[in-house]
C-alpha cells in the first residue's frame, strides 16, 4: 500500500520540497529508509515505531519501505518524523486515504507521541505556499512562526492524537481566527547618552551607521569600546517588513527564534568570542548552517579583541565584506547565505592596552607593531573608520553630563540624523540599485562624490603625503560623502575630507 | 661589505684622541663610514627605547637644532630616543654616528635598518666588537662608555629610574663629561631618571641653546652663529589658532581636543590637518596629536 506526503528539507536558507513515500507491503518484516538521508533522519524509524507502539497503534509485521524524493538531495534534520508517521498511518488505514493531499507536514516525534519543534519552518511554509499547497501542519511551538506567511493556512499540533484529529477534521480548511501580525518595534536597550566623553567614538559610530561603513574602535581596556559597539544597532533605521522576514527566516533555519516572539524585530547584534572557528563565523557543517556573519545580516557583527582572533578566521571576512553574501561549497552542493553586515571591530592598541600612555605602557615598539600586524593590511583596508577611545578621567566618569551633550549624543537624536542622511543617500543612489554610500562602486565615485576645489587639493596632498592606495582614497571619499550627507551638504568640502582622513584606519602611520 | 670596514688600533694614528684618555679604552675600533671629526664638538643623545612621543619628539628636535649649529650627534642606534636623535641629525643634513653593541656588519635592531644604511654615507657606524660578533646583552653597557667617551657632553632625554641611559651618564661623569638632562613632568615614569640626574647636579637642558652656552661651543668658528630660534611669525586662522593653543607636548586625543575647543568634529580635524601640514602639529598615533614646534605669534 503506497502513500506519499509532502514535506521539506533545508538547503542553506532555502527549503526544498521532499515527497515522503511509504510503501507497506507483504514480505519479510523490516523497516528500510532510502533517499540520501543522514543519521538524524535515519533515526526517525525508531522514534516512529516506538511512538506508534506507545499510542497502541499496532504496526503489522510487514515490510515498510520509505523513500525521500528527490533521492539525490541530501536531507538532514528531524522534521521527517511526522510525515513518515502520517504516511504509515495512512497506509495502515488509520487516516483517511488522500487526507493530506496538498498539505505540507513537518515535525519531530517523541517516543510518547509529543511533537517537537523543528528548524526552518518559515522557509518551508513559504515554499509550500509557492507550490500551491492548501495548508501546513507544523509543531505547536512553530505555529506562530508559520502563521506569518500570508496566503496559506498553518495549523500547529501538540501530539500525534491531535495530529490525527486535525487530519480527520481537515482543520486547515476551517475559517481562520485572527492572525497575529508581526510587529516591528525596535526596542532600544542601551542609549548613547550613557557613554561619557568619547566624542570621537560617538561621531565615528554616527558616520558608520549613516553610511554603513565598517568601523574599528581602538583604545585601552575599559574605555568603552564595547559600550559604543553595543549601541550601534540602535542607530540603524528600523527594519522594513521584507528585511524582518529575511532575517526571521535565517533565524528560523538556525533554530534561534524564541517561541514567545517568533520573529526578529530588531537589527541583529552578534558578538562571537574571539576563539570562534572559521566555520562558525562563515557558516559550516556537512549541510552548512548559517554562521555568525549571516546571523548578523542587516545588523551589526561585533568582533572584540581583533588581534586575538586567528588570522585565517579574519581573512574569511574579506569576501563577504565585498559581496554581501558568502558562498560555501560542500560535497552536497553549493550554498549561498546573505551576509550584509556592518562590521564593528575593537582592539587594544598594544599587548598591555595602554599605549600611547607611556606611564602605564612599557611595550616595545616592535611589540606594538607585531601586535597590530596580526591584522592584515588587506583587512584594515576594509575598515573605513578607525577611532580611538581614551580612558575617561574621574571627573568625566562621575560627573554629570551637560544637557546639551546628552541631547546631542542620545540614540534618539543620533538616529534622526542617520535617517536624514539615509534619505539623502536613497534619493541620490536610487538609479544605481544600491542603498548606502559605502557601496558606491569605484567607477561611480566621481559621479556621486563631488568635491570642492579646496577639498580636492587637500585630498591630493594627503594622497601624496600618506602614500594612500587607490582603494584607500575611494574609501575616504565614501566616508566624506556620508559626512557631507550628515551635514546636509551637496558638495564635499574640506571639513568632510579632513574628517574622513582623520578617522582613516591607522595604516596611515609609518613607524620611524 | 667587510672590505669597507676600517680598523683603528689604539696604538696607531687616527684613533680618536678623546678615547685615549679612557682607562678602559677599546683596543680597536671598527668603522663603517667615518669617525667623528675631532675638530668639531660632539654630543651624545641617549634615552629610553620604549620612550613616549614627547621623548621621541624632543630627541629629534634637539638633535636637529644642535646639528644645524654644527654639532655632531652620537648615539647607539637603538629604538626610541637613539633612533629619533639620529633621524633628527640626518634631517638637518648633518653627520651622525652610531656606536653598536655588536659587529658593525650587523644591523641591530633591525628596525633601524634605514638609519644604518644612510649613516654609513652620512656619518659612521662604530663598534669595538669584531665583525660577526652577535648583539649580546652584556655588550650594550660596554658600548655606552664609547658613546660618552667620543662626546664632549651627553644629553639624557628620557630614562626611567633604572635605565641603561643612566649607565651612560655614570660613565660620562667618570670620564669628566658634562651631563645634561631633559626635564620632564613630575609623575611621568619616563622622566624620573632625568629629574633625578638634575637633582644630582646634571644641567637641565630646557632648550637646546643651554647646551651651546654651557659648553661654550658658541665661540668656536665651526659653529654656525646664525640664530635659528628667530621669531617665526606664523599667522594662523582663528580656528587653527584655537586648536593649536590646546595642543600640548604630550599626546592629546581628538575627543579631548573636541571637548576643550568645542569645535565640531569636521572643523577640528580640518584644523589639525592644516597644522600638521605646516609642521606645527603631528599625529603621533591614531587620533592622538602633539604640538611640534615653538611658535611666536
Amino acid at each position: 500500500m503506497y502513500t506519499s506526503i509532502l514535506s521539506a528539507t533545508m538547503q542553506g536558507i532555502r527549503a526544498i520540497p521532499v515527497q515522503v513515500e511509504v510503501d507497506v507491503s507483504p514480505g519479510l518484516p523490516g523497516f528500510s529508509m532510502v533517499g540520501t538521508v543522514n543519521s538524524q533522519v535515519r533515526e526517525a524509524q525508531d522514534r516512529v515505531r516506538t511512538s506508534l507502539h506507545n499510542l497502541e497503534i499496532p504496526v503489522p509485521p510487514r515490510r515498510i519501505t520509505i523513500n525521500l524524493s528527490p533521492a539525490d538531495v541530501p536531507k538532514a534534520g528531524t522534521g521527517f518524523d511526522l510525515p513518515i508517521t502520517a504516511a504509515i498511518l495512512e497506509s495502515l488505514g488509520q487516516l483517511p486515504k488522500g487526507g493530506l493531499e496538498s498539505v505540507m507536514v513537518t515535525g519531530e516525534v517523541g517516543l510518547d507521541g509529543q511533537i517537537k519543534k523543528v528548524r526552518g519552518v518559515l522557509a518551508m511554509v513559504e515554499e509550500a505556499r509557492k507550490s500551491g499547497c492548501q495548508g501546513c501542519i507544523v509543531p505547536w511551538e512553530n505555529r506562530r512562526e508559520a502563521q506569518m506567511i500570508q496566503g496559506i493556512r498553518s495549523v500547529g499540533v501538540r501530539n500525534l492524537g491531535e495530529f490525527m484529529r486535525t487530519v480527520r477534521e481537515r482543520t486547515w480548511e476551517h475559517p481562520e481566527k485572527e492572525r497575529e501580525k508581526m510587529e516591528i518595534a525596535p526596542e532600544i536597550t542601551a542609549d548613547f547618552r550613557e557613554i561619557k566623553g568619547q566624542t570621537a567614538a560617538k561621531r565615528g559610530a554616527l558616520l558608520a551607521a549613516a553610511g554603513f561603513h565598517n568601523i574599528l574602535l581602538m583604545g585601552p581596556p575599559g574605555s568603552g569600546k564595547t559600550m559604543v559597539a553595543k549601541r550601534i544597532p540602535g542607530l540603524l533605521p528600523a527594519l522594513s517588513h521584507e528585511e524582518a522576514m529575511e532575517i526571521t527566516s535565517i533565524y528560523s533555519v538556525a533554530g534561534l527564534l524564541s517561541s514567545k516572539v517568533p520573529w526578529v524585530s530588531n537589527r541583529p547584534f552578534r558578538s562571537p568570542h574571539h576563539t570562534i572557528s572559521p566555520q562558525a563565523l562563515a557558516g559550516g557543517g556537512k549541510i552548512p548552517m548559517p554562521g555568525e556573519i549571516t546571523l548578523a545580516h542587516k545588523g551589526v557583527l561585533f568582533l572584540d579583541e581583533l588581534p586575538e582572533m586567528k588570522r585565517e578566521t579574519l581573512e574569511i571576512l574579506r569576501q563577504p565584506l565585498e559581496d554581501g553574501e558568502i558562498h560555501i561549497a560542500r560535497v552536497g552542493g553549493r550554498y549561498s547565505f546573505p551576509a550584509e553586515f556592518l562590521l564593528v571591530g575593537a582592539m587594544n592598541p598594544c599587548p598591555c592596552g595602554y599605549y600611547p600612555d607611556r606611564n602605564r605602557c612599557d611595550c616595545g615598539e616592535h611589540e606594538i607593531k607585531r601586535y597590530q600586524q596580526r591584522i592584515s593590511q588587506a583587512f584594515l583596508d576594509r575598515m573605513d573608520i578607525c577611532v580611538t577611545t581614551n580612558a575617561a578621567t574621574y571627573g568625566e566618569f562621575r560627573g554629570e553630563i551637560p544637557d546639551s551633550d546628552s541631547i546631542q549624543w542620545s540614540t534618539e537624536n543620533m538616529r534622526k540624523e542617520v535617517e536624514r542622511a539615509r534619505l539623502i543617500q536613497k534619493e541620490r543612489l536610487k538609479e544605481s540599485g544600491i542603498c548606502y554610500n559605502s557601496q558606491i562602486p569605484p567607477g561611480e565615485i566621481s559621479t556621486y562624490c563631488k568635491t570642492s576645489e579646496e577639498a580636492e587639493k587637500m585630498l591630493q596632498g594627503a594622497f601624496e603625503k600618506l602614500h594612500l592606495s587607490g582603494r584607500a582614497c575611494n574609501r575616504i571619499l565614501r566616508v566624506a560623502r556620508t559626512a557631507a550627507d550628515l551635514a546636509g551638504k551637496e558638495q564635499i568640502e574640506e571639513e568632510e575630507i579632513a574628517e574622513a582622513i582623520g578617522y582613516r584606519s591607522f595604516d596611515k602611520h609609518s613607524w620611524k | 661589505m667587510s672590505e669597507n670596514i676600517k680598523i683603528y688600533k689604539k696604538t696607531e694614528e687616527g684613533y680618536p684622541k678623546n678615547l685615549l684618555q679612557l682607562p678602559d679604552a677599546p683596543s680597536r675600533l671598527y668603522v663603517l663610514g667615518e669617525l667623528p671629526d675631532p675638530m668639531r664638538p660632539a654630543i651624545a643623545i641617549v634615552g629610553a627605547r620604549n620612550c613616549s612621543s614627547y621623548g621621541k619628539n624632543m630627541a629629534y628636535e634637539y638633535a636637529r637644532i644642535l646639528t644645524q649649529r654644527g654639532i655632531q650627534v652620537i648615539s647607539g642606534l637603538a629604538r626610541g630616543v637613539d633612533a629619533a636623535a639620529h633621524a633628527g641629525a640626518l634631517a638637518a643634513g648633518g653627520k651622525t654616528y652610531g656606536v653598536m653593541g655588536c659587529g658593525v656588519d650587523f644591523c641591530y635592531p633591525t628596525s633601524s635598518r634605514k638609519l644604518y644604511h644612510v649613516m654609513q654615507q652620512q656619518g659612521g657606524i662604530l663598534s669595538e666588537f669584531a665583525p660577526g660578533t652577535p648583539p649580546l646583552s652584556y655588550h650594550f653597557p660596554l658600548r655606552n662608555r664609547i658613546i660618552s667617551g667620543l662626546s664632549g657632553a651627553i644629553l639624557v632625554v628620557e630614562a626611567k629610574e633604572k635605565s641603561g641611559s643612566l649607565i651612560t651618564a655614570d660613565a660620562a661623569l667618570e670620564q669628566g663629561r658634562t651631563v645634561f638632562a631633559l626635564p620632564g613632568r613630575v609623575g611621568d615614569l619616563l622622566s624620573e631618571g632625568c629629574n633625578r640626574l638634575i637633582y644630582q647636579g646634571a644641567i637641565p637642558a630646557w632648550k637646546p641653546e643651554i647646551i651651546l652656552e654651557e659648553m661654550e661651543w658658541t665661540g668656536k668658528k665651526e659653529i654656525i652663529q646664525e640664530d635659528f630660534t628667530q621669531e617665526k611669525k606664523i599667522v594662523l586662522a582663528r580656528e587653527d589658532d584655537l586648536v593649536y593653543s590646546c595642543l600640548d607636548l604630550n599626546p592629546k586625543a581628538v575627543s579631548q581636543l573636541q571637548d576643550e575647543t568645542g569645535l565640531p568634529s569636521g572643523s577640528l580635524l580640518k584644523s589639525l590637518y592644516y597644522l600638521t601640514a605646516k609642521d606645527l602639529a603631528r599625529e603621533v598615533w591614531q587620533n592622538y596629536y602633539i604640538r611640534t614646534e615653538k611658535r611666536w605669534a
